[in-house]
């Protein structure tokens, strides 16, 4: 659990392409992008929607085969999903006819280990993360904070080298959203895992991360790197730093270009400001 | 970048903003003092359950009342009760059929049919629901099969099924078979389909290969909708095992109906359709008890049910 066990887990996506046929029309979602994630370090992927982060993340989890470039895991390339990478989705996933208890098990019944080994495990890490009196509750009696709690503590059962999730926060209010970051770093900063985060919350992700990917609009490529210069471990009243908000700046400035860009080519910038001082809120509404 | 001024305006956390709720400084009306409520019995029973079978026994009453008026006073207006039996006379009719062991071992028969049909078409149904709702081969394969059999009635498979079978009682069987098949088919296909893929591909990441995913996944994620199937499918077995045994049978309790039509026994034929009515009852609430017992978080899903 400290710092030297951090020596697997690292993710390098090499010039990748993917495009997808989209209903007899070729649409490049993702063109030459190149990110790394090393051991143990929690970076962020962000950009506009439809920017192809979801579908990076999906060509790391397996779920999609590159149409160029190389996706590899600790130097291995990676073929199809598998239990190595923990997988947190944005929907909850969880099986609704089972138990949080056999919902974390699952992974590791896949393993094949014994239902004590099972059992020990899955009430550790549950109650790691504050869940263990739940046990025995199906998915369908928990808030959206806790399901996506279980949903983080499911992917990590299996001990994963890499935390990949796809904007797992999003369908929570802010106010759990708020809280739901801060118990990912502190189980985070406990287990030295890499993790992939994808995010359009810019604050999430600076306050999540050791580095940040701003991509582009579609087909999505790598626009900028950026290192977050905050200290671990990170306190919610970092939020009000002059580094903290000076990145969201940065950061806001980036994708704003690139959410243009992605709303189509008509849209010039000038015509965009015309069209907010005078048709106002509901107008652009229309317009998107 | 500069076109866009109101814009770059420098960025402020929302935790700074100043909180403004709806309402501030507005001061309350006085409300009008509210009536003392009195509890209420009479609405309070309303509330309660008990309202509930009050009425229940009401509505079967008055079905029994307005049965034994019509056959007492032999009315006769368009419909005609001259001839039907009064409750009473049904009534002895029990006691009297139950003297020998004919009527139990016609109940009897009828039941063994329909486990039977319906074990092989649930079986069937549901293996080749799920086949045909995950593997695209399957479902070209045999879906269009399915599709040319679907619209047939099972009652018109009646006299094909004769010739098809070596004896009657497998031709019976084969008809309650054909009832239940399709419903569970189409809502294992239909429940295969609707599974969140999502929830697939988290089993997948977590390791499961796919005979783990049938199994644990899969199949009791389609649960819901295999049930919805046996519940329909049920109930067509025993409108199609009715059927055949009155067209075509030997025993059975729909044997026992159109036989007593036969013999102008018309108490009998009221009996007999109690019976199938009663024994239709016990086997959808045996199906509902099962998926209760079988999907035990079903009692807390919001929505459904």
């Amino acid at each position: 659990m400290d710092m030297a066990t951090a020596t697997r887990g690292r993710v390098d996506v090499r010039d990748l392409q993917i495009r997808f046929n989209v209903k007899g029309q070729e649409v490049e979602a993702v063109r030459s992008a190149n990110i790394q994630v090393r051991p143990g370090e929690f970076v962020s992927l962000i950009g506009p929607s439809g920017c192809g982060k979801s579908t990076l993340l999906n060509a790391v989890a397996g779920f999609l085969k590159p149409d160029g470039g190389q996706v590899l895991l600790d130097g291995q390339p990676i073929d199809g999903p598998g239990s190595d990478r923990g997988v947190v989705f944005q929907q909850y996933s969880l099986f609704p006819w089972m138990t949080v208890r056999a919902n974390v098990e699952f992974g590791l019944r896949m393993q094949g280990q014994s239902a004590n080994d099972r059992a020990a495990k899955a009430r550790t890490l549950l109650g790691l993360a504050g869940l263990l009196s739940f046990e025995n509750h199906y998915p369908d009696q928990l808030s959206g904070g806790m399901k996506q709690r279980v949903g983080i503590v499911r992917a990590l059962a299996t001990s994963p080298q890499v935390l990949l999730m796809d904007e797992p926060f999003g369908a929570l209010d802010s106010q759990t959203r708020v809280v739901m970051q801060e118990i990912l770093t502190n189980m985070w900063q406990r287990l030295r895992i890499s993790v992939l985060f994808i995010t359009h919350d810019i604050e999430e992700a600076i306050f999540l991360s050791d580095r940040i990917y701003v991509m582009t609009a579609r087909p999505g490529r790598i626009k900028a790197e950026l290192t977050v210069p905050l200290p671990r471990p990170r306190t919610p009243e970092m939020t009000n730093a002059p580094e903290f908000t000076a990145m969201v700046r940065e950061i806001k400035g980036l994708i704003r270009e690139e959410s243009i860009a992605a709303m189509g080519g008509e849209l010039s910038e000038g015509g965009l400001a015309g069209l907010c001082t005078e048709v106002g809120p509901q107008g652009v509404k229309e317009l998107v | 970048m500069s076109a866009l001024p109101q814009l770059d305006t420098p960025f402020a956390p929302p935790r700074a903003a100043v909180p403004t709720h709806v309402g501030q400084g507005v001061t309350p009306l006085p409300l009008p003092p509210r009536a003392p409520t009195a509890p209420n019995p009479w609405r309070r029973f309303w509330q309660g359950r008990y309202a509930a079978l009050l009425m229940a026994t009401l509505s079967i009453a008055g079905v029994l009342l307005f049965w034994q008026l019509a056959t007492a006073y032999k009315l006769d207006a368009y419909i005609r009760f001259n001839n039907i039996p009064t409750p009473a006379q049904v009534l002895e009719k029990v006691v009297e059929v139950n003297q020998s062991p004919k009527f139990v071992t016609n109940i009897g028969i009828s039941v063994r049919r329909i486990l039977l049909g319906f074990a092989v078409a649930t079986v069937l149904g549901v293996g080749l629901g799920v086949l045909i709702g995950r593997y695209r081969a399957a479902r070209w394969l045999v879906l269009p099969a399915m599709e040319v059999f679907r619209p047939i009635p099972a009652i018109a498979w009646v006299p094909m099924s004769i010739m098809l079978w070596p004896d009657n009682e497998v031709s019976i069987v084969f008809i309650t078979f054909l009832g239940a098949f399709f419903p569970i088919l189409l809502n294992t296909v239909h429940g295969v389909e609707a599974i969140d893929p999502v929830l697939l591909r988290a089993a997948r990441t977590l390791g499961a290969g796919e005979a783990s995913l049938m199994r644990h996944v899969i199949l009791p994620g389609a649960l819901p909708h295999i049930f919805t199937g046996l519940a329909v499918g049920m109930g067509v077995a025993w409108v199609s095992l009715i059927a055949a045994e009155m067209i075509s049978g030997q025993f059975g309790i729909g044997y026992f109906t159109w036989e007593a039509y036969s013999l102008i026994s018309y108490a009998e034929i009221a009996l007999g359709m109690i019976t199938i009515g009663v024994l239709g009852l016990l086997c959808s609430g045996g199906i509902r008890l099962l998926a209760k017992m079988a999907m035990p978080w079903k009692a807390y899903s919001t929505g459904g049910r």
